[in-house]
């Protein structure tokens, strides 16, 4: 049965149960730093919800002036009452303010009608729009799935990035991480997977969704414009918490980002998630667990701040056709220092996800974008989410990326060297020119593959190093105008046929020929 | 710190079940003892400060009030609440009535832990929520 239908059936329940009578509440104590500490509600849960009730002793035009209803959430139990984060403005809680207990625990609106919307942290909109008309609430905090209703990743998720795609290729399911300094490229490399989507099938196309936690306000409208002018919001959803929300929002934010997509999960649907980024989402659970007297551990974060960040990747999941088939890919980001990553929040998130994409900051200045070092980032699905054509195609890159970066240190006595040496040094170097790639530009699947695939076969051997993108491009544009029907083939099947490396090669030599002003280096 | 002497003594003075609690004056002799021998004599204001304010937590915890918004209201409304004081288990001469106009009409309950607002503003309130929100 699927979340929506449960949903329906607990309001009918609700509807016809008879109603309590009283609620439970207690007063507040003490306030400061968007955390409350409460006297009474002894009945209270962890997770719960708690209503502030404003509007005592005011007149009824008052409270009805006062904006939305002022939340709560319960994060400790102790002996005398509860302390809370307040989900709001702080400087709203007075202390002796009566607090309603809602036995609820926190729930988010999700549905189609998001699609293409801005929301808080708390599911509202942001984006001017209007209120959502029948949303379908999801609760913020959900057990993840088990192994039985899991299977295997096996299906790819296709970022449109030639050195993601071949090398540390995406599974949908998985949880991949992105890791680097900051100015290193990795929300543009998130942003571009996301883009990329455009390019599937809309049966198969997978719902977005971009959380942004402690980020700018700017950055945030800049990339909802961005999605927007591509076209790629209507399949999208943005979660903003940015950094003038309270902790509690940021920390929260994750959290409301996978129980939306948990709504097209058990639909049936693939999601892929973007948290942008789980270092400030850290911080701000430290924040708050400090301000709730919960003991410090290493760099003064709590003991379950692993706990935190375990349950919320574990959500990401493929499901078994008998659970409805859908999945949640993740996409965590994190931020290091000076490249440092062995910290402690970067070491926890690698040992959880499935893999992590290493942005360096030295490739990035040396204009290598994107700036993943193919070297040591790896995806632990690996191969079993790869087509066969970018299967076929890709084993060849790894071998050779692999001795070039040996012998790369060698370059500078390339006058010295033997020929065999030099060509693998000369080809390496290409190979690179060939997985760089400009932001907001992704491409195919079977462009990709006829890409790599005239770099193994060394098109591109002839032409000046700094020509490879150029003449790479053009020729992704020559096969687009004349061999349409061989990439359709490629699209379709998912395989790169004799017939299709035949026409490749073809293809190749009529690019020659039309464009022998690139091949500089045969002359 | 101050909060703990404060529980003790309030625990001195009330007892355990089965056992008498201390005499005021013994419990506070017994406290100031402890103190100086201590050599945390300084604490004593202190803890007379944290002592009250246990007091009247103590109070809003054990005071079940009935607000009405008008003093006229005040019989109706003790008869509407009689079968939830019943549930409460208490009796009718320890409860507390306060007027609050703010409420328009209706009556709420509120007191040891339990809220039971039959107000006619928290039923406007609840209406022109729905009525936004939708």
């Amino acid at each position: 049965m699927d979340s929506s239908t449960v949903q329906k059936i607990l309001k009918e329940i609700e509807s016809v149960a008879p109603q309590r009578e009283g609620q439970h509440v207690g007063k507040v104590v003490a306030v400061g730093d968007g955390v409350v500490s409460i006297d009474g509600l002894t009945k209270a849960v962890m997770s719960e919800v708690l209503h502030f009730e404003e509007g005592r002793g005011k007149k009824l035009e008052d409270s009805m002036e006062s904006e939305g209803q002022l939340l709560g959430l319960v994060l400790n139990l102790e002996e005398d009452g509860v302390r809370a984060a307040i989900l709001g403005d702080t400087e709203r809680v007075k202390e002796g303010m009566t607090v309603k207990s809602t036995g609820k625990v926190l729930e988010v609106p999700s549905g189609e009608e998001l699609l293409g919307r801005v929301v808080s942290a708390l599911g509202e909109p942001i984006d001017g729009k209007g209120p959502f008309k029948n949303p379908t609430m999801m609760p913020v905090e959900r057990e993840a799935k088990g192994v039985i209703e899991r299977k295997s990743v096996t299906v790819p998720l296709q970022t449109g990035i030639k050195a993601i795609d071949a090398l540390i290729s995406i599974g949908r399911g998985q949880r991949e991480l992105f890791i680097g300094d900051r100015g290193t490229g990795k929300t543009t490399v998130a942003i571009d997977a996301i883009l990329n989507q455009k390019n599937e099938p809309k049966a198969t196309r997978p719902v977005c969704i971009y959380v942004a936690i402690g980020q700018k306000e700017s950055k945030t409208a800049r990339i909802t414009q961005q999605l927007r002018e591509a076209g790629a919001l209507e399949y999208s959803i943005i979660v903003d918490a940015p950094a003038s929300a309270p902790a509690a929002l940021q920390y929260l934010a994750p959290f409301t980002g996978v129980a939306i997509g948990e709504y097209f999960m058990d639909q049936g649907k693939d999601v892929l998630i973007v948290y942008d980024d789980l270092s400030k989402q850290a911080v701000a659970y430290r924040e708050i667990s400090l301000l709730l007297r919960r003991p410090p551990g290493r760099e003064a974060y709590p003991g379950d701040i692993f706990y935190l960040h375990s349950r919320l990747l574990e959500r990401a999941a493929r499901l078994s056709e008998e659970a409805g088939g859908g999945s949640i890919t993740a996409l965590p980001i994190i931020e290091t220092q000076e490249g440092d990553v062995s910290g402690y929040i970067p070491t926890n998130v690698i040992s959880i996800t499935d893999g992590q994409m290493f942005l360096i900051t030295d490739l990035f200045n040396k204009g290598i974008r994107p700036a993943i070092d193919v070297g040591i980032s790896v995806s632990r699905v690996g191969s079993a989410a790869q087509t066969k054509a970018m299967k076929g195609v890709a084993g060849g890159i790894k071998l050779e990326l692999a001795q070039f970066r040996e012998l790369e240190a060698f370059m500078q006595f390339a006058s010295d060297l033997d020929k065999e040496t030099a060509d693998r040094i000369e080809s390496g170097r290409r190979m690179v020119e060939v997985l760089k790639q400009k932001n907001g530009e992704p491409i195919s699947l079977e462009k990709q593959v006829a890409a790599i695939y005239a770099a193994n076969t060394k098109l591109f051997r002839d032409v000046p190093v700094n020509q490879v993108t150029v003449v790479e491009k053009a020729f992704v544009e020559f096969l687009d105008a004349n061999f349409a029907q061989m990439l359709a083939g490629i699209k379709k099947s998912g395989q790169l046929s004799d017939d299709a490396k035949k026409e490749l090669g073809k293809a190749m030599e009529d690019f020659r020929a039309a464009h022998s002003e690139y091949f500089a280096l045969a002359k | 710190m101050e909060h703990a002497y404060a529980q003790a003594l309030w625990k001195a003075v009330e007892g355990t079940p089965g056992r008498a609690g201390m005499k005021p004056a013994a419990a506070v002799k017994a406290i100031v003892e402890v103190l100086t021998r201590e050599g945390r004599g300084a604490l004593l204001p202190r803890i007379a400060r944290s002592l009250a304010r246990l007091a009247e937590r103590e109070h809003a915890r054990n005071d079940m009030v009935l607000t009405v918004a008008r003093e006229k209201d005040e019989r109706s409304a003790k008869s509407a609440a009689k079968k939830n004081l019943a549930a409460l288990g208490i009796d009718e001469g320890d409860l507390k009535t306060q007027i609050d106009d703010s409420l328009i009409g209706g009556w709420r309950l509120e007191g040891k832990g339990v809220l039971i607002d039959h107000s006619h503003k928290s039923a406007l309130l609840g209406i022109y929520q729905r009525a936004t929100n939708a």
